[in-house]
């Protein structure tokens, strides 16, 4: 029976069609909005991804980390004398104005960086050598930035066209010229803003001279030393906070400064509000188009339904008949609706925006949720068939 | 005709009565409806539109339980069944010919035919073999894959006929069966479903309005008024215009 089951469903192709339209439909809007979203909310915690350090650590009142309170040079020494530490480095991170070569302003987020270990340099440069920013007032530059900040020019069709900085080029930070070394490939940031790499001795320098500039300290614990553990030792033995660098924000624990800074995110900003609306309307849409849609397949097919019932089918077959029917439109329509969502998702990642990541939970929550889309609509078909009398059959 | 009469009772109803909603709204269907059917029998049920033909092919058929009475097919008490023993006895004894065919559209021609096969859970390729016989029996081999929209009011006739038979049931009920076939075809089908019951083990009810087809009853029983007024065996003596 419930291959018959399936012929009756695709046997009518435009009450299907219309059925996987609002499924597929329901499933692009919540696949496509959610993996958006978190691949918006993924820039929040950039500093943590782009600056790979087992610990961060960082002043206590420090929430998330874009979130810099600086500290003073001396506590780099009191975390390095901490017991199970390898290693300390100091990090900065501040937001600047550059001067563009054309007169122009933007906005750049400032990034010191060790100048003996290099802890925290961008791990992949496509132009430069990181050990150039030893020179006198050289930056490294990210893709983006380079494009960002970029000279606009006329093309030969009279449009705008942008040539992107390379090494060489320079800018001036608070009037000191800073000579581009290096182009690297990092994850860009919420702001939206380059990042420019420097020492951070020199971003003293870039700061005018600010009496703090100790924003965060990047730690690697001796060989056999938890991280976890070592961080609760940091925070004893000095009052800072001491993060992992766990990039997972799926975890309970509560010392991952990526997790701890998409939360932050989530708690203080509307981005979830109104990505969870244009979801909570695809889920909206989704039941009310295929239940809408299923129901009237159902009506139209409720005197033949009658008629099985008639024939002796219990309502136990026919309603595995409507759950088969149901739930195969969903997975269709789940399929059709992600692989829309995924398509678009490498558009816009080839495009540079937004960004779009569909975690393996986007992909099983869509398919959880267009199944319990399928299973409403089943269920309200099976209610009204099990009330249809059979008798119903001998009336014309 | 008394050779029918003296085969066994197929179906028997005894003061059975039926009726609908309560107080003010109630209406009744049956009233002490008393019925008789013999193996071998095709036996007609006529009357006036609201006489209760309809709901004692209903009652026959278990898809209505009658308030009192006693109702029997192929020595099966049916009153006093459960629901599900109703549905499992409708799927192993009877057969239905609907008068609108209820034959799904979406469906081909054969996999309407296997319905009942599946039903009762037969395999698909046991059910696809019995059905391609039947469907070859009533006249319409070749036309298998077709849809049964393309065919003929008779052929989709044919094609409810060949679906009610296909799992050799007891019982055959018919609804109005020719309401929708000119003269030629509705005789034609009326003709299989004679030939097609011809068995001892088999009954045939059939309900109509359609005096046409009066000649191939062996008895037919008129109602009125929720009862059976009374069983002929000759068509001529009915009055055809009360019906």
């Amino acid at each position: 029976m419930y291959r018959l089951a399936l012929n009756m469903l695709f046997g009518d192709r435009a009450k299907l069609a219309m059925l996987l339209c609002g499924l597929a439909f329901s499933a692009l809007l919540m696949a496509q909005q959610t993996s958006v979203f978190f691949g918006i909310m993924s820039w929040t915690y950039t500093p943590v991804y782009n600056i790979r350090a087992p610990i961060w650590v960082s002043d206590p009142m420090v929430e998330q980390a874009n979130d810099a309170k600086p500290m003073r040079d001396t506590d780099l020494y009191r975390v390095r004398s901490v017991d199970g530490v390898a290693w300390a480095a100091p990090l900065h991170t501040s937001f600047l104005q550059a001067r563009m070569q054309d007169g122009n302003f933007k906005l750049i987020t400032m990034v010191g960086i060790d100048a003996d270990t290099f802890a925290g340099a961008p791990a992949v440069l496509s132009q430069g050598l990181i050990e150039d920013l030893r020179l006198p007032n050289t930056v490294i530059v990210d893709e983006w930035g380079a494009q960002l900040m970029g000279r606009v020019t006329k093309g030969p069709d009279g449009k705008d066209v942008v040539i992107p900085l390379k090494v060489g080029d320079t800018f001036e930070v608070n009037d000191l010229e800073a000579r581009i070394v290096g182009i690297c490939k990092v994850r860009r940031a919420f702001t939206g803003g380059p990042f420019v790499y420097t020492t951070y001795d020199r971003t003293k320098l870039y700061t005018l001279g600010a009496r703090r500039t100790l924003s965060f300290m990047l730690v690697e614990p001796q060989a056999g030393v938890d991280p976890d553990k070592l961080c609760a030792r940091i925070e004893a033995d000095t009052g800072l906070k001491a993060w992992t660098s766990d990039t997972v924000i799926w975890t309970w624990s509560d010392r991952s400064l990526a997790r701890n800074t998409f939360w932050w995110f989530w708690k203080n900003t509307g981005i979830p509000f109104s990505f969870g609306t244009a979801v909570a309307l695809g889920l909206f849409v989704g039941i009310a188009v295929s239940g809408q849609t299923f129901y009237s397949f159902v009506l139209e097919n409720l005197k033949y339904f009658a008629a099985i019932k008639a024939m002796g089918a219990g309502m136990g077959v026919i309603a595995r008949m409507l759950l088969i029917q149901a739930l195969t439109a969903g997975l269709l329509g789940f399929g059709l609706g992600v692989g829309m969502a995924q398509a678009i998702g490498r558009a816009m990642i080839e495009k540079g925006m937004p960004p779009f990541i569909m975690f393996p939970q986007i992909f099983w929550a869509t398919l959880a949720l267009v199944l319990g889309i399928s299973l409403v609509s089943a269920i309200i078909g099976i209610i009204k068939v099990s009330r249809v009398d059979a008798a119903t059959v001998f009336r014309g | 005709m008394s050779t029918h009469a003296a085969q066994p009772v197929a179906v028997r109803t005894h003061g059975v009565d039926m009726f609908f909603g309560d107080g003010e709204t109630k209406v009744t269907a049956l009233k002490q409806a008393d019925f008789e059917a013999n193996r071998g029998e095709l036996i007609m049920l006529v009357g006036p539109s609201g006489c209760g033909k309809t709901t004692l092919l209903s009652v026959i058929a278990g898809t209505l339980t009658p308030q009192t009475g006693t109702v029997e097919v192929f020595g099966q008490r049916l009153d006093g069944l459960s629901q599900e023993e109703l549905t499992t006895f409708r799927r192993k004894h009877l057969g239905f010919v609907f008068q609108s065919f209820n034959l799904i559209p979406t469906l081909s021609v054969l996999e309407n035919v296997m319905v009942p096969l599946l039903i009762q859970g037969a395999s698909h390729d046991v059910a696809v073999t019995k059905a391609r016989a039947m469907l070859e029996k009533v006249g319409l081999k070749g036309r298998e894959y077709g849809q049964p929209n393309a065919l003929s009011g008779g052929q989709q006739q044919r094609v409810a006929i060949a679906r009610a038979l296909v799992h050799e049931p007891s019982l055959l009920i018919c609804d109005e069966p020719t309401s929708a076939l000119d003269k030629d075809t509705g005789a034609q089908i009326m003709q299989m479903v004679r030939d097609l019951s011809r068995s001892p083990e088999r009954c045939v009810v059939v309900v109509t309005h359609d005096h046409r087809i009066f000649r191939f009853a062996d008895r037919i029983a008129e109602m009125e008024d929720g009862r059976i007024r009374r069983v002929v065996e000759d068509a001529s003596l009915l009055d055809t215009n009360q019906l």
